[in-house]
C-alpha cells in the first residue's frame, strides 16, 4: 500500500509542474500582451517595466524566466495584481479560500443526502411512479444551469418575495463563519441549494443505476439465499459495492470545486471566493492573477485525485492486490 | 419411495409445481405440473438441458425469482409445512436457516467487498442468537470442516484471495452454516476443472453423511448424478419425463428423452462409435405442445403423443410417455437407442 | 496411416513478462513450458488438460495468433515463426481456428453470410457470385438453411452458431482445423450432433483437426491420438485408446479416476485418485516435474530433476520419472 500511495504522489507532482509549465507560456503566448506590463501593473512607468524586466529575467531563456517566475509566486509571494496595482495575489487567494470551502462544505452534505436518498428510492422502487418521477427531478436538476438557476434564486428571494416569504433571506454577502455560525448558514442557504442542485441529480442518476446493477448481481442471489432481509441485503451489499464508484466521482468533484469550479455559483451571489476571484482576473486578463488562481485550482484537482485514488484502493479490496 | 406414498417422511414434498412468466411476446411456461419428493439423507438429482426448467423450480421454491410478472402454483411441503404461499418475510427464516443453497459460479457467488468470515458470520446471527465472537469461532470451524487450509488466518481473507475451487467451498461452508435439513445445488462443480469437481463432490458428500442433510443437486451432467444422486428427475420444457431411483434411470431408462440425453454423452470409460443425436432443436418455451412435449422430436412418437402423457410407473420408477412395456423391450432390444448400430 | 506430417511443434515456449508485487521482481509467466508435438495428416490430436494448463496459448501459437516466446512450428515443412506477416498468408489459409465461445465468436453486427464470406473476400478468392454460391453450399454442408444468410448472429441458437463457426472456417479449405473448446458452451444434445457433424466433415474434406479440450469423454471420441497438458507442458501423448485405458502419467491416471461416469455397467469402477490441492502458478512453477508436489508417485528425483518426454514405447510419450502401467505397454519389438 504505501508504495502505491508513494508511486501516486510521485505523478501528482509531476502533473503540477506540468500545468506549471503551461500556465506559465500563458505570459508569453497570450497575443497582443506585453507580459512586463502585466507584471508590473496597468500604466506602469518605464522605470518598473526595466526593474520588472530584470527581476523576471525576461531577456533570458525560456527555463530561467520559468524559474523566476515560480519563484516570485511561491517562495517570494510579491506577485501583484495587474489591475489592482499593488495588491499581492497570494494574500487575495488566500482570503477567497474560506468563503469558497463554505460554499462547498454546506453544499456537498446536501448533494450526498439529496443524491443518495434519490438513487436509493428511485432504485428500490423501480418501475413505480417514485422512479421515474426521481429521475425527472434529477435530470430537470443537471439541465438547469447553475447561473439561471442561481438569479432565478435571487429573483424570488430578494425580489417581490423578499418583504413577505423569504423576509427571512439576508441580502447577500457573506459572513464569516468564526462572525456568527447562524448568519453564516443563512447567507449561504440558498448559494448551497443552487449548487448543491447538479450534483444531487447527478449522484442520484448514477447511484440509481449502479444499484440496479448491482442488485441483479450473484452476490446479492447468495445474500438472498442466506434469509437475510431486503433491507440489509441493499444496504449492507448491494449500496456498499455501489458506493465505491460514488467515491471516485466525489473526490473529483470536490477537488475541482475547492479549485474554483464554483465560479458561476460564486458570482451569481456576490460571494467573494476563489472562482469569483478567479472571474474577476479573467474579465481583466489579470494575468498574475489567474495564474495565481489556476495554480491553486490545480493543486487541489491532482490532490483530490491522488486521494480518490488511495481512498479507492482502501474500499474496494480486490485494487490493493494490482496496486 | 413412490409419489402416492404419504410424504410423512419426506423433508421436501413438491407437487404439481407450475411456474409461468407473462412476457410481451405470451405466456412462457416456464415448469408445468412437477412432482417430486425428497427424503431424509437422500441426494436428488435433477437433470436437464438450458430450458429444461430445474433451476427456475427450484429457484422458485424458495422464493428467490424475483419478476414480477412470475406466477406460481402448485405445492411444496417443507418438512410437512407449506412454504409456497409465505410471505417473503417468512421466507427469510427458511432460507439459509432451513434450506441452504449453493450456486454455479463461486467467482462471483461472494460479496467482494466483505471477508469471507464476515459473510458466514452474518448467516449465522441472522438465524442464532450467537455473539459475534462466537460466530466468527464458528465460521473458522466450518472453513476447517470444508477443508480449507489455514482456517484461523483464511476467516479475515477476502473472496478474491481464493481460487474457484476454494470460494466453492467457502459457498458451502455458509451455506451448512446454520444446519439445514436440505441442501439445494446449482450446478455446484460446473465451472469448476474435474479434479476440483471431485474434491468438491467428495467433500458433498461427507459433509451430507456428518449433517444428515438432503440434498437436491441440479446438473446437466449425467455422470455427477450417478456419482452422487440416489434418485434422479429428467427435465424437458419445463415437464419431468422421468423419475426413479438412479440406477433404474441410468441401466434402464424409460423415457425417449432420456434415452436420447444418455446416448448423446461421450465417455471418458468407453469409446463410443457414433453419438446417439436427437433430431431438431430444443422447444421454445413459448411454443410448448399441449401434448407431450418431446413428441416433436421423438422418433417413437404415436397418435396418442398430441395427449400429454400422464406421470406413471411402478416400484418408484415412473415417466411421462405413453409407450407401454412391451414398445419399450422391443426398441431397446433394437440396439439402435445407445447408438450402438 | 501416412506417416505425413502436416503440422511439427518443437520446444515451443511462450511466457509472459509480470511484476510480482511478493517477490518484487519481475519474473516470468510461462504458458507454454517447451511443447513437443506432430500432428500427423488426416488424424484428430486431442490435448486435454484443465483451466490453466495452458492449452488455448499452445493452439494460438501453433497458427502463429500469438508469437512463440521460442521454439519452432513447421507447418507443411515450412518454419512459420520466422515468416513475416505477408509471407504467413498462404499458410494461413491452410489453417483455420473455431472458438469457444458461439456468443462471442461471430461478429454481432455483420449478417451469418457476410461472415462465412469474410475469409473469400479478403482472400480474394473467387467473383461475389462464386463467393455467394460458396456461401450457400457451406451451409448446407453444416446443416444450416442458406436462406439464413441475411440473419444476424443473435437470432440463432448456440448450437447454430457454433456451425455458423465451422463452416466459416471451413470456406477457405483448410487443411488444418484447430478446434480449441468448441462444444463446451453447448448443451448436451447439441454438443453431439456438432461433434458428429465435425467428424462428417473430417471425412468428407479430408482435414485434420487439433481438437482442444477440457472434457474427457469428448476428446477421447473424437481424437486418434491424445496428448495431456500440466501446466503449460505435455505431459503424456500417445493413441487415444491406450492412453485412456492404460494411462503412463500419473497425472493422467489420476484425471481419468476423477471423471464421473455414468454407472450403466457392473464393469468395475477406476479407483478412484483424488489430487489434493491447487494448480501451482505458472510465474512459480515447481522445481523438477511440474506435478510433483501434488504426485501420489512422487519421490526424491521428481522434485530434483525434470523427466524428459521420452517416446517409452512406439508412439507413446511420457515425462516422468516413475510411468504407471509400462508392463501392459505394447512391448517394443
Amino acid at each position: 500500500m504505501l508504495r502505491f500511495i508513494a508511486k501516486r504522489l510521485a505523478s501528482a507532482v509531476l502533473v503540477m509542474f506540468t500545468i506549471s509549465v503551461l500556465v506559465f507560456l500563458i505570459f508569453f503566448a497570450t497575443p497582443g500582451v506585453n507580459p512586463a506590463s502585466r507584471i508590473a501593473g496597468r500604466s506602469a512607468s518605464p522605470a518598473v517595466l526595466r526593474q520588472v524586466a530584470k527581476e523576471f529575467g525576461l531577456n533570458r531563456p525560456l527555463p530561467i524566466r520559468y524559474a523566476l517566475m515560480m519563484f516570485h509566486l511561491f517562495i517570494k509571494q510579491d506577485l501583484t495584481s495587474y489591475v489592482n496595482i499593488g495588491d499581492k495575489i497570494i494574500p487575495q487567494i488566500t482570503a477567497a479560500a474560506p468563503i469558497t470551502l463554505s460554499l462547498i462544505f454546506g453544499a456537498v452534505v446536501i448533494w450526498l443526502f439529496v443524491g443518495i436518498s434519490g438513487g436509493v428510492i428511485a432504485a428500490k422502487n423501480k418501475g413505480k411512479f417514485i422512479d421515474p418521477l426521481v429521475m425527472f427531478f434529477g435530470i430537470a436538476a443537471i439541465s438547469i444551469p447553475v447561473y439561471w438557476l442561481g438569479q432565478m434564486v435571487l429573483l424570488v428571494t430578494q425580489g417581490g418575495l423578499h418583504r413577505s416569504i423569504f423576509a427571512w433571506i439576508p441580502n447577500g454577502g457573506y459572513v464569516s463563519l468564526t462572525q456568527s455560525p447562524w448568519q453564516w448558514a443563512l447567507h449561504l442557504l440558498f448559494p448551497w441549494l443552487t449548487l448543491a442542485s447538479l450534483y444531487a441529480g447527478i449522484y442520484a442518476r448514477v447511484l440509481r443505476g449502479e444499484l440496479i446493477n448491482n442488485m441483479n448481481e450473484d452476490y446479492i442471489r447468495t445474500a438472498r439465499a442466506k434469509g437475510l432481509s431486503e433491507r440489509r441485503i441493499l444496504y449492507r451489499h448491494a449500496l456498499r459495492c455501489s458506493l465505491i464508484s460514488i467515491v471516485s466521482l466525489f473526490g473529483l468533484d470536490v477537488g475541482v470545486l475547492v479549485g474554483g469550479a464554483a465560479l458561476l455559483t460564486e458570482v451569481v451571489f456576490g460571494l467573494q471566493g476563489v472562482g469569483w476571484l478567479t472571474y474577476q482576473g479573467l474579465q481583466n486578463l489579470d494575468l498574475p492573477l489567474i495564474m495565481g488562481c489556476v495554480m491553486y485550482g490545480a493543486f487541489f484537482v491532482v490532490l483530490a485525485s491522488a486521494v480518490v485514488d488511495v481512498l479507492y484502493a482502501y474500499i474496494d479490496p480486490r485494487i490493493r492486490v494490482v496496486a | 419411495m413412490s409419489l402416492d406414498d404419504s410424504s410423512t417422511n419426506a423433508v421436501l414434498s413438491v407437487r404439481d409445481l407450475s411456474v409461468s412468466f407473462a412476457t410481451r411476446q405470451g405466456v412462457v411456461q416456464a415448469v408445468d405440473g412437477l412432482s417430486f419428493d425428497v427424503g431424509a439423507k437422500e441426494v436428488l438429482g435433477i437433470v436437464g438441458e438450458s430450458g429444461s426448467g430445474k433451476s427456475v423450480a427450484m429457484y422458485s421454491i424458495l422464493g428467490l425469482v424475483r419478476d414480477a410478472n412470475v406466477s406460481i402454483s402448485g405445492s411444496v411441503l417443507f418438512e410437512g409445512r407449506e412454504i409456497l404461499g409465505l410471505s417473503d418475510t417468512e421466507m427469510q427464516s427458511v432460507r439459509g436457516g432451513e434450506v441452504g443453497m449453493i450456486f454455479q459460479d463461486p467467482m462471483t457467488a461472494l460479496t467482494p467487498v466483505y471477508t469471507v468470515g464476515w459473510q458466514i458470520v452474518e448467516q449465522l446471527r441472522a438465524h442464532n442468537d450467537m455473539t459475534k465472537k462466537a460466530a466468527y469461532e464458528r465460521a473458522t470451524e466450518l472453513l476447517a470442516e470444508v477443508g480449507i487450509p489455514n482456517p484461523k488466518s483464511r476467516v479475515s481473507h477476502y473472496p478474491h484471495e481464493f481460487s474457484g475451487g476454494m470460494r466453492q467451498r467457502v459457498v458451502i461452508a455458509m451455506a451448512l452454516s446454520c444446519n439445514p435439513k436440505l441442501l439445494i445445488a446449482d450446478e455446484p462443480t460446473t465451472a469448476l476443472d474435474v479434479t476440483t469437481q471431485a474434491q468438491i463432490l467428495d467433500l458433498m458428500g461427507r459433509l451430507q453423511a456428518a449433517h444428515g442433510s438432503s440434498i437436491v443437486i441440479i446438473t446437466h451432467d449425467m455422470g455427477v448424478i450417478a456419482e452422487i444422486a440416489h434418485r434422479v428427475v429428467v427435465m424437458y420444457a419445463g415437464r419431468p419425463a422421468e423419475i426413479g431411483p438412479e440406477l433404474d434411470v441410468v441401466r434402464s431408462a424409460r423415457h425417449p428423452y432420456t434415452w436420447g440425453l444418455l446416448g448423446a454423452v461421450p465417455r471418458a470409460d468407453v469409446k463410443t462409435r457414433r453419438l446417439v443425436t436427437i433430431p431438431g432443436n430444443a422447444v421454445s418455451p413459448l411454443e410448448v405442445p399441449t401434448g407431450c412435449a418431446f413428441a416433436p422430436r421423438c422418433q417413437y412418437r404415436m397418435e396418442i403423443c398430441a395427449e400429454r402423457p400422464p406421470m406413471r410407473g411402478a416400484h418408484g420408477h415412473l415417466d411421462a410417455c405413453w409407450l407401454s412395456d412391451e414398445q419399450r423391450l422391443e426398441i431397446r432390444s433394437s440396439a439402435t437407442v445407445r447408438g450402438e448400430s | 496411416m501416412s506417416e505425413d506430417v502436416l503440422l511439427r511443434a518443437t520446444d515451443v515456449v511462450k511466457s509472459y513478462a509480470s511484476r510480482r508485487r511478493s517477490k518484487g521482481l519481475r519474473s516470468l509467466n510461462t504458458a507454454v513450458n517447451g511443447v513437443s508435438l506432430e500432428v500427423k495428416r488426416g488424424e484428430t490430436l486431442g490435448i486435454v488438460g484443465e483451466s490453466g494448463c495452458g492449452k488455448s496459448t499452445l493452439a494460438r501459437c501453433l497458427v502463429q495468433l500469438l508469437p512463440v516466446t521460442s521454439g519452432h512450428v513447421e507447418f507443411n515443412g515450412v518454419e512459420l515463426t520466422t515468416l513475416s506477416r505477408r509471407q504467413l498468408r498462404p499458410h494461413r489459409r491452410q489453417m483455420q481456428l473455431v472458438f469457444q465461445d458461439p456468443y462471442a465468436s461471430l461478429n454481432p453486427r455483420r449478417t451469418v453470410g457476410d461472415i462465412v464470406a469474410d475469409p473469400m473476400r479478403i482472400n480474394k478468392i473467387g467473383s461475389d457470385a462464386e463467393i455467394n454460391a460458396r456461401v450457400r453450399e457451406l451451409f448446407r454442408t453444416v446443416g444450416l438453411d442458406p436462406s439464413a444468410l441475411r440473419r444476424y448472429p443473435h437470432e440463432f441458437s448456440g448450437g447454430q452458431r457454433q456451425r455458423i463457426g465451422i463452416a466459416r472456417s471451413l470456406s477457405l479449405n483448410p487443411s488444418l482445423v484447430v478446434a480449441d473448446e468448441p462444444v463446451s458452451a453447448l448443451d448436451v444434445s447439441v454438443q453431439a450432433q456438432v461433434l458428429n457433424l465435425m467428424t462428417d466433415l473430417q471425412d468428407e474434406f479430408k482435414l485434420t483437426y487439433l481438437f482442444i479440450a477440457h472434457d474427457l469423454g469428448v476428446v477421447r471420441h473424437v481424437s486418434d491420438r491424445v496428448g495431456v497438458m500440466y501446466l503449460g507442458e505435455i505431459v503424456e501423448l500417445g493413441e487415444a485408446e491406450l492412453l485412456y485405458e492404460k494411462p503412463l502419467h500419473p497425472y493422467t491416471e489420476a484425471l481419468l479416476s476423477v471423471v464421473p461416469e455414468l454407472n450403466d455397467t457392473d464393469a468395475p469402477r477406476r479407483e478412484r485418485i483424488i489430487i489434493s490441492g491447487d494448480v501451482p502458478d505458472p510465474a512459480d512453477r515447481p522445481t523438477g516435474c511440474s506435478f510433483h508436489p501434488r504426485c501420489p508417485a512422487a519421490t526424491e528425483i521428481c522434485a530434483s530433476e525434470k523427466p524428459a518426454f521420452v517416446e517409452l514405447r512406439p508412439g507413446r510419450f511420457v515425462a516422468c520419472h516413475h510411468p504407471r502401467n509400462v508392463d501392459s505397454v505394447a512391448p517394443s519389438p
